[in-house]
């Protein structure tokens, strides 16, 4: 269980932002030398402030987009593209609308050419995994946002991918909802044994669902910390929340944060003329 | 059970619509069935409540000497003369004409715009080089050119096709174009973070993301088509339903020619409801709007 599954390599990414009143082009570090390692089979999450790049970073080991320098490895081999080895839950559950809750857990099996009675068994498998066995043929609108949500990860979990990666995927939901799925998403780890990089802006989210959380910097992205959660919070029967323990880990996490957020407010204060390129840069890296 | 755990169970229930099966009490299933015949004929009735009126006033206007008889006949001798057209197999033919030039200028409009729609809203350069052309085209009546049509291409069958796949054109393809534009980039990221070739973006993602919007272009071109026909059998035609109505006109057949417009009429409603039910059958997955 110690072998690594992914890993960055003083990964940096750059992104062109359109000069001021169509002027020349400035470059914009996103990302600055992340280097990470990642455990097979590990639940890591990333908490950062707003702009912080956690969505850059997604789409880097979603292979959406390429590191402007350093390599991320997945399994040993550089990532190029995307593929079916990473699955990507979204915050906006990016879910089909034309397609019912089986039809859009079929998809990635449909792109991989499976046969339509072989899709249908693994997306009811998958769907009763998330507790939406009666809904197979709800089409989203149909949907509550946390059954959406479950729609959308028993989709990623259907093509088997070895390396689940989620974007703020409760933030969107309602708190209570959230705690639910987040309990849900344990489960289904021990369950499944995926490797997990988990990108929330909730401290405690990450606390109740990583066994490491990565903290990162603002403007560029860099990890600034690695907290290591202690095993008493991960516990299956307790409410980890009420321990004494998660109020120190949260202290400890809350920290190395809080100067960042502070950083990043004061920046836009600071930048007064600035705030508009600063603008389109955080439209830069949301997209 | 845990209070977590019956919380998927609580959002379940919420997220859940109507049940399905009927609480009231279990009566007989014909006397069920009468109910709900005369439920529906009601509604149908009150529905239709404004147009009963119309067609009594219709009726009754020239009778009671409201409106001169002469240029307004009553209800019940237009559809008189329409019986007469139909046994004399006049009406077969106009009808039969106006069908055909109508069908296949949308048709062909269709199958020759939308794909050309789907190129445009795809690929931007193909947009850069082709907009301005289309503004041009699109804020030409069609109407305008008629005489440009007859000219080049006669007054036969021709002109008129292709007068209506002009006009039905430009709805097709500033809609389509729209539709393509408009899919929701975060589902092609979703579909390609799945490993989907652009082949199978296109065909799973992208046609059935735009497919509701291209239908507003049909919907439109449809009565853009019925326009457009009218008015060209109107300039220069021997049959079809255009024809009817002037020349019936200048034959002083008012009858007829109140025909013929409703003839128009119930055409349009037909095109319509052959297409809504197109698009409800395309469509199921769509949250019910009320038109």
């Amino acid at each position: 269980m110690t072998t690594v599954k992914i890993r960055f390599e003083h990964v940096r990414k750059e992104f062109v932002v359109r000069g001021e009143g169509g002027g020349p082009g400035r470059h914009f570090t996103a990302l600055e030398d992340i280097t990470l390692d990642v455990r097979s089979g590990e639940f890591l999450a990333l908490v950062g402030s707003s702009g912080c790049g956690k969505s850059t970073l997604l789409d880097l080991l979603g292979g959406l987009t390429l590191p402007t320098s350093g390599r991320i490895l997945l399994d040993g081999r550089p990532i190029a593209g995307p593929g079916r080895d990473r699955g990507i839950v979204f915050q906006q559950y990016a879910l089909f609308p034309w397609r019912t809750a089986a039809q859009n857990v079929e998809f990635g099996l449909d792109i991989a050419g499976l046969k339509a009675k072989q899709r249908l068994d693994i997306a009811r498998h998958f769907l009763d995994l998330v507790g939406l066995s009666g809904f197979t043929d709800r089409y989203p609108h149909e949907l509550s946002g946390g059954m959406k949500q479950r729609v959308a990860i028993a989709r990623s979990l259907a093509y088997d991918p070895e390396v689940l990666l989620m974007d703020e995927p409760f933030a969107a939901l309602d708190a209570q909802t959230r705690e639910t799925l987040q309990g849900e998403l344990l489960r289904i780890w021990r369950a499944t044994g995926k490797t997990i990089v988990f990108i929330t802006h909730g401290i405690d989210e990450a606390i109740v669902l990583g066994q490491r959380v990565a903290v990162m910097t603002s403007r560029p992205g860099r990890i600034k910390q690695i907290i290591d959660i202690p095993d008493v919070l991960r516990s299956e029967a307790d409410d980890v929340r009420s321990l004494p323990e998660f109020g120190r880990v949260r202290h400890e996490v809350w920290g190395p944060l809080r100067e960042e957020v502070l950083k990043a407010q004061q920046g836009q204060l600071a930048a007064g003329a600035g705030a508009r390129a600063d603008r389109k840069v955080e439209e830069v890296t949301h997209v | 059970m845990s209070s977590l755990e019956m919380l998927p169970l609580l959002e379940v229930a919420h997220g859940r619509r109507e049940p399905r099966t009927s609480v009231e009490s279990p009566a007989s299933p014909v006397v069920d069935r009468i109910h709900a015949a005369a439920r529906g004929l009601a509604a149908f009735g009150r529905r239709s409540l404004l147009l009963i009126a119309l067609f009594a006033a219709w009726e009754a206007a020239p009778r009671l000497g409201l409106i001169d008889a002469v240029f307004l006949p009553p209800f019940s001798e237009v559809i008189a003369a329409g019986w007469q057209l139909a046994q004399t197999g006049e009406l077969y033919d106009d009808v039969s004409a106006s069908l055909l030039r109508a069908l296949s200028g949308f048709l062909i409009s269709v199958a020759l715009i939308v794909p050309l729609g789907v190129a445009v809203g795809w690929y931007a350069r193909l947009g850069d080089l082709v907009n301005q052309f289309i503004e041009i085209c699109r804020n030409t009546a069609p109407l305008a050119l008629l005489p440009v049509f007859i000219l080049l291409l006669g007054i036969g069958e021709l002109s008129k096709i292709t007068m209506v796949i002009y006009s039905c054109a430009w709805p097709l393809l500033l809609n389509t174009v729209a539709a393509v534009k408009q899919v929701d980039p975060l589902l092609i990221k979703s579909a390609r973070t799945m490993g989907a070739t652009p082949e199978q973006l296109f065909r799973k993602v992208i046609v059935p993301a735009a497919l509701p919007t291209i239908f507003v272009g049909i919907r439109l071109a449809s009565a853009s088509a019925m326009l457009v026909l009218v008015a060209s059998e109107m300039v220069g035609a021997k049959a079809g339903l255009g024809y009817l109505i002037i020349n019936s006109q200048y034959s002083f057949l008012i009858p007829q020619m109140y025909f013929g417009i409703l003839g128009i009429t119930v055409i349009g409603l037909a095109f319509n409801a052959i297409l809504e039910a197109l698009e409800r059958r395309f469509m199921r997955w769509k949250s019910p709007v009320t038109a």
